[in-house]
């Protein structure tokens, strides 16, 4: 966090701790549904803003816990502490279901389900008899520390804030860590996560299930302090109005969670207020006059409130906090085959899209310590064989060996576990990351911390040494004087390169590099060169598909040439340079 | 929120002016909240309409001004219990009067006990413990009382339900199936749609394969009248019945011909011309209506706006009580504990629906004289003893 | 169940989904053109429908003045754009289009009313005053963010539902209305259940429109160019389709279709000012099923939801839209399956 930031930190959190001292009841009140409505805020901001799942069930969450806890409290008079775990139990175990269900919907699928189990879960609440049908659970006990009964809005204000911190506390830690950069780059899609070792679907989970428990939080808080729960503010209307938070306060900061959840309710009531001064009808006006704010804002500020405070220069989520600087042992690395070893082996790889064959029964195989280079002209196959090798398409047939083991039908993720990294035709980094975050991504097989570590922040000894590798790394393509900067910031020939540190960071046995080269200018193309053989020096294979022929042919010793889909030849540049039958397929008369 | 007090206070300051040089003493301050929109507001415009008639017709009790505060819950419970936080602790009033919604309702009574302010419900519910909420509205028991009565007068053995999917719907039921046995009617099918359903065939023909001696309806307004359409459009031959719920012009308009012939339980408010003329509540139930037109220029025909007017004649006669029997100004714990006692020892007090007598540890305050049958004929209410 | 029943409730359901039919290929209209998922399209039908009912009980429709408001904030919208580009030549194009022609609906909605005319021009004039209402809504709105995120334009879309509705409330009330039937009548089942005429009606004229609008965009120049334009919005522009124009058109045709949904179904069923949120909702759900889209998937879609709801209304009222929404996860897992499995980046959000 900047400077700036943390003073203004200082002054909210300052601002709220004094608040009841000199607002009224009802006031303090209003701050309570605030930081309950917050709460929800927050996860649909890490849910929606941060992993790009847009729910429209937010709301049936908040009533799973509300119910769980209001139910265990007066039908078996449990205290509501006991209640809170229950709550948290009821909707960890819903989300992890709901979750395990409908993750896997792509695009529009994924928000028109949330909106049916939100729909559905809601409507259940006022149909099962344990929990008073329509009519709802009431007498509710408030909540207590000790003998001191939380009745009074003061006094429940001192408890929903500090949890609320704590949240914030929480989701900001873990955003600034090995899983929260996982969830960071879910936008980025599921192959670039599973080509640094994550499994999308996992984090997605945890992802879902994290923003379900804050919703949960928050239900167990509306339970106890309303003190009456009914289905109705827990349906689908409940869970827009939730989004609309989120995105009134801005999607793209943790802050507009807050932000949001205290514009809407401020501009709700001020509008209750002042609109019965204006007009007769006024009380019936509050809904037509917040929409119509609620454009008004889209139109000027897109990004929320946040979006707009933070286009005059502030704070991003996941501005790097530094760790202390105490000295770390470095990350282990894995032990390399000697040069020379067999490495990686193809054996009849086919691959069918519908009826086109893109790739036909190509064999090749190479060694620890090589570069070999995949050449060939535009449509030749070359990528869809490199998607093939990765795992990050299945093969219609063939088989894969590599370090002695058979990953023709290993998910994508596994054989990056296994020490092969890769970089993208079309790059895929995270513009909006820095460039350290996006390589500190390429170490995350090689560290362990999870959700609830990262959030606690114990993990301050592993970030350090993620933090180290991923300078090392960004030093090694010489781009460690910009590692702030975000990656979109980069002309595209230098995401490249900046792709090439972030499958380094992982450690790699082999480096599969898809067109590295192109966008670099001459001299950058020379440090490419320059790099990929000193990494070759240090033991790394590598395997690389690139148009620019000179570069290639300095650079690799062993070529591998497809046409049609099918290997037309294999053998050193020079051989395959004097090669008939790649001329005229490939080089034409220019050999 | 500093803001928004600031322009409250500035606001109250320019009505006081506006006002002159009004009384010195403290006014009384009723807090109203109500849907005004939502799915409720059917309910809840017709109650602030009732509440602005009974400030007209009786604007100011022992000499006192009495000063409303009307806010809208948007049929949402919890914007409900945070209007009656806001009433009671922003605008200190003596009274809440609310709302539309069972749920809504019970939001605010939770905050009426714990804020120490009388409530008085004018939809019936019914919360448990609860010493500072009566409710001015028949309990739904003694209405449905009615209707199973003349079932049973009709010969009625089976009859099926079909209402809302909400506690409304939820009510009525368990009202039926309470007293429909001991009248040695069953109650074979209960069937539910919610108030924007587009079509209730699916239930209605559930209903109709049980052949059912009558069947029962839980809605109100003009959902209320789908059910009386479906049946009709599928050739049903019994008979139809209805309760409060359903009765306001917009439910005949909507229901035509379908809903002829339908016998309903009501306050006798709907039929006031047509009852005898010493019935207790016929005099000021055409006193109500005409108060009515004159404020809203517009006739009053539904039971609703009876309520809220209802629940001000009691509020009304017992802040009277309440002013004279301790020096405590309104505005202040020890009036608002007072004025719940006299409410608690409200005496034969004639309202349009009924005569209400209220005692501690009751939520209900009204008898048999707060129900009649009425039947649905050509566009018309009409008496059905 | 027996056929009778069966036999009754397929055609409810039919009925119902033929207006999910009618709803989301408006809806897939209006979203493959501006990647708006135009919520407030329900909210159109219902003013309609409404509007319609005043006609019949004599009264002028206050949608009139709905449009009127619209209209006269779009041209300051307009106008103050043409003063930033110093464009003012233009000025009586933009009064003739944005502030001349949505008034004339206008126009003709006053005159009819309280006239003793046939049926027929109530329901005309309720259809066309409400056209101008969703090109209307989103020249002020939706336009100025076009190019922001489908979820931003989504929400931008919830709010026009919520301000719609508001709107709706204060100029209809709270309580529901009904018209007469277009066509009187009805007609018996094998069964012996009558099947009012009104309902085959509707479906008569689901299957009419749809298919209209099926050659509309298969053989004309402008249907033409408003697929071009759902299919790539750059290469649209770079061959002279304006997507200003073409997005004006969708939603004109969208609230075209709106309007019909409107007068089919207000003789059968009672329509409140809020009812257009949940027939918005099932098209929706329709038009996702067809992957917002395909047009015969969608309409395929709405039937399937229209037969559903029927059938669970008779299996379980109260849990109704539990059956509906609950098979509706196994399809979209179905349908997520079968879509195709190219790898796609979620859009960013907007800052």
């Amino acid at each position: 966090m900047t400077r700036f930031g943390s003073v203004v930190a200082a002054a909210i959190v300052a601002l709220l701790a004094l608040a009841p001292l000199v607002l009224g009841s009802f006031a303090v009140g209003l701050l309570n549904d605030v930081g309950i409505g917050a709460l929800v805020a927050l996860g649909l901001v890490l849910l929606t803003g941060v992993g790009g799942l847009t729910s429209f069930g937010q709301a049936a969450f908040v009533g799973i816990a509300a119910y769980a806890s209001a139910w265990l409290t007066t039908t078996h008079g449990a205290s509501p502490w006991f209640g809170l775990l229950f709550a948290l139990a009821a909707t960890g175990v819903s989300a992890c279901l709901i979750g395990m269900l409908t993750l896997r919907l792509g695009g529009h699928f994924l928000p028109l389900s949330t909106i049916a189990w939100g729909l559905s879960i809601s409507l259940l609440f006022g149909n099962i008899d344990a929990l008073g049908r329509h009519s709802g659970l009431s007498n509710i006990p408030p909540l207590h520390l000790g003998t001191m009964s939380l009745t009074t809005p003061e006094s429940v204000y001192y408890l929903i804030w500090p949890i609320f911190g704590l949240a914030y506390w929480f989701i900001h830690n873990l955003l600034n860590s090995r899983p929260g950069r996982a969830v960071r780059s879910l936008r980025g899609g599921a192959t670039l996560l599973a080509s640094v070792g994550a499994d999308a679907f996992r984090v997605r989970l945890t992802l879902f299930v994290t923003a379900a428990l804050l919703a949960g939080i928050s239900g167990w808080l509306y339970a106890h302090t309303n003190r009456f729960v009914s289905p109705s503010p827990f349906d689908l209307r409940a869970s827009i109005e939730y989004l609309l938070m989120a995105v009134a306060g801005g999607l793209g900061q943790l802050a507009g969670a807050l932000v949001g959840a205290g514009l809407v309710f401020l501009v709700k009531n001020s509008l209750q207020d002042l609109l019965p001064l204006l007009s007769q009808r006024g009380g019936q006006l509050d809904g037509v006059a917040f929409a119509i704010l609620f454009l008004v804002l889209l139109q000027h500020a897109r990004g929320g409130m946040m979006g707009f405070v933070s286009r005059r220069g502030q704070g991003r989520p996941g501005a790097p906090t530094l760790p202390a600087r105490r000295p770390v042992p470095a990350l282990l690395r894995r032990s390399l085959p000697a040069p020379g070893t067999p490495l990686l082996a193809v054996a009849g790889a086919v691959k069918h899209f519908g009826g086109l064959v893109a790739v036909n029964d190509v064999s090749f195989a190479m060694r620890a310590g090589e570069i070999v280079g995949l050449i060939g002209p535009n449509g030749a196959g070359k990528s869809t064989m490199f998607n093939l090798i990765t795992g990050t398409l299945p093969m219609s047939a063939g088989q894969v060996e590599f370090l002695g083991r058979d990953i023709s039908t290993a998910p994508q993720r596994h054989i990056a576990r296994l020490g092969m990294a890769r970089t993208f035709q079309h790059v895929k980094l995270r513009p909006k990351m820095s460039l350290l975050d996006n390589v500190a991504c390429g170490a995350y097989a090689r560290t362990r911390c999870g959700m609830l570590a990262s959030g606690l922040r114990l993990n301050r000894a592993e970030e350090q040494q993620i933090h180290d590798e991923a300078m090392r790394q960004l030093t090694r393509i010489g781009l460690a004087d910009r590692a702030h900067e975000q990656a979109g910031s980069l002309p595209l020939g230098t995401q490249r390169i900046l792709e090439i540190a972030r499958a380094l960071a992982a450690d790699p046995v082999l480096l599969v590099l898809d067109e590295p080269a192109a966008g670099l200018r001459r001299q950058e193309k020379a440090a490419l060169g320059e790099l990929l053989r000193r990494l070759r020096a240090d033991g790394i294979s590598i395997l690389i598909v690139e148009h620019d022929m000179a570069f290639v042919m300095k650079l690799v010793d062993r070529l591998v040439v497809m046409n049609f889909g099918a290997k037309l030849v294999e053998g050193p540049p020079a051989e395959v340079r004097a090669n008939r039958a790649v001329q005229s397929a490939y080089l034409g008369a220019n050999p | 929120m500093l803001i928004s007090r600031l322009i409250r206070y500035a606001a109250a300051a320019a009505g006081a002016a506006a006002l002159a040089a009004g009384a010195l003493a403290a006014d009384l301050k009723v807090g109203l909240s109500v849907s005004l929109s939502g799915p409720n507001s059917s309910l809840g415009i017709p109650y602030a309409k009732g509440m602005q008639t009974a400030l007209a017709y009786k604007p100011e009790i022992n000499g006192r001004k009495v000063q409303l505060i009307v806010l809208d819950d948007s049929s949402d419970p919890t914007t409900a219990g945070r209007n009656a936080r806001k009433l009671i602790q922003e605008d200190k009033v003596d009274v809440l009067i609310g709302t539309s919604g069972v749920p809504s309702a019970m939001a605010m009574a939770q905050v009426a006990k714990e804020g120490a302010t009388p409530m008085i419900g004018v939809t019936p519910f019914a919360p448990v413990d609860n010493p500072w909420v009566v409710a001015v509205a028949q309990p739904t028991q003694l209405m449905v009382d009615a209707v199973v009565e003349r079932m049973k007068r009709n010969g009625i053995k089976t009859v099926g339900y079909i209402g809302f999917s909400d506690a409304w719907g939820d009510l009525v039921y368990d009202a039926l199936t309470k007293t429909a046995p001991t009248a040695g009617i069953s109650v074979v099918a209960n069937e539910r749609y919610a108030r924007n359903d587009q079509a209730v065939t699916g239930q209605v023909l559930k209903i109709i394969a049980l052949h059912p001696d009558a069947v029962m309806t839980g809605g109100a307004g003009t959902p209320g009248a789908l059910p009386f359409l479906a049946l009709a459009e599928l050739g049903y031959k019994g008979g139809i019945y209805g309760q409060h719920g359903l009765i306001n012009p917009d439910f005949i308009r909507v229901a035509g011909a379908a809903g002829n012939g339908a016998l309903m339980s009501t306050g006798p408010v709907i039929v006031a011309e047509q009852l005898p003329a010493n019935y207790p509540t016929r005099k000021i139930a055409l006193e109500f209506r005409e108060a009515f037109l004159k404020v809203n220029h517009a006739p009053s025909t539904d039971a609703f706006s009876a309520y809220s007017f209802d629940a001000w004649l009691v509020f009304a006669d017992a802040a009277a009580r309440a002013l004279s029997a301790t020096k405590a100004e309104p505005g202040t714990p020890a009036f608002r504990l007072a004025l719940r006692d006299a409410i608690h020892t409200t005496k034969e007090v004639v309202g349009t629906h009924g005569v209400f007598n209220f005692k501690p540890g009751a939520v209900y305050g009204v008898d048999e004289r707060a129900r009649v049958i009425v039947k649905l004929e050509n566009g018309q209410w009409k008496l059905a003893p | 169940m027996n056929w009778d029943v069966a036999l009754i409730l397929t055609v409810g359901g039919l009925a119902t989904g033929s207006v999910y039919l009618l709803a989301g290929l408006g809806l897939v209209l209006i979203f493959s053109v501006t990647r708006v998922v135009f919520v407030p399209f329900g909210d159109i039908a219902a003013f309609a429908a409404l509007s319609l009912a005043a006609f019949e009980t004599g009264t002028t429709p206050p949608t009139i003045g709905l449009v009127l408001t619209l209209a006269s904030l779009a041209v300051v919208a307009e106008l103050w754009q043409l003063m930033r580009r110093r464009e003012l030549a233009r000025m009586p194009r933009v009064l003739m289009v944005w502030g001349l022609l949505p008034a004339l609906p206008c126009l003709a909605a006053w005159w009819v009313t309280g006239r003793n005319l046939p049926a027929i021009a109530g329901i005309v004039a309720s259809i066309l005053l409400v056209v101008p209402i969703a090109p209307l809504i989103a020249r002020i709105a939706l336009r100025p963010i076009a190019d922001a995120s489908v979820l931003v334009l989504l929400i931008a879309s919830l709010a026009l539902h919520f301000l719609l509705s508001g709107l709706g409330l204060l100029f209809f009330g709270p309580e529901g209305s009904r018209t007469h039937p277009l066509v009187a009548g009805a007609t018996t089942l094998p069964g012996g259940f009558p099947v009012s005429m009104q309902v085959l009606l509707m479906i008569a004229s689901a299957i009419v429109l749809s298919g209209l609008f099926y050659l509309l965009f298969e053989r004309t120049l402008h249907g033409k160019a408003l697929r071009a334009t759902a299919i790539n919005r750059v290469g649209a522009r770079l061959v002279g389709i304006r997507p200003a124009r073409t997005a004006a058109l969708a939603y004109g045709g969208g609230s075209l279709l709106a309007g019909l949904i409107g007068v089919l179904i207000a003789p059968v069923t009672t329509i409140y000012y809020d009812s257009g949120f949940i027939i918005g909702l099932k098209a929706f759900v329709a038009a996702i099923i067809g992957g917002l889209a395909s047009y015969p998937l969608t309409a395929l879609g709405a039937l399937a939801v229209g037969l559903v709801e029927s059938f669970a209304s008779f299996w379980s009222g109260a849990l109704k839209d539990v059956f509906v929404f609950g098979t509706l996860i196994p399809v979209l897992l179905l349908r997520s399956l079968l879509a195709s499995r190219i790898e796609e980046e979620e859009e960013e959000i907007d800052e």
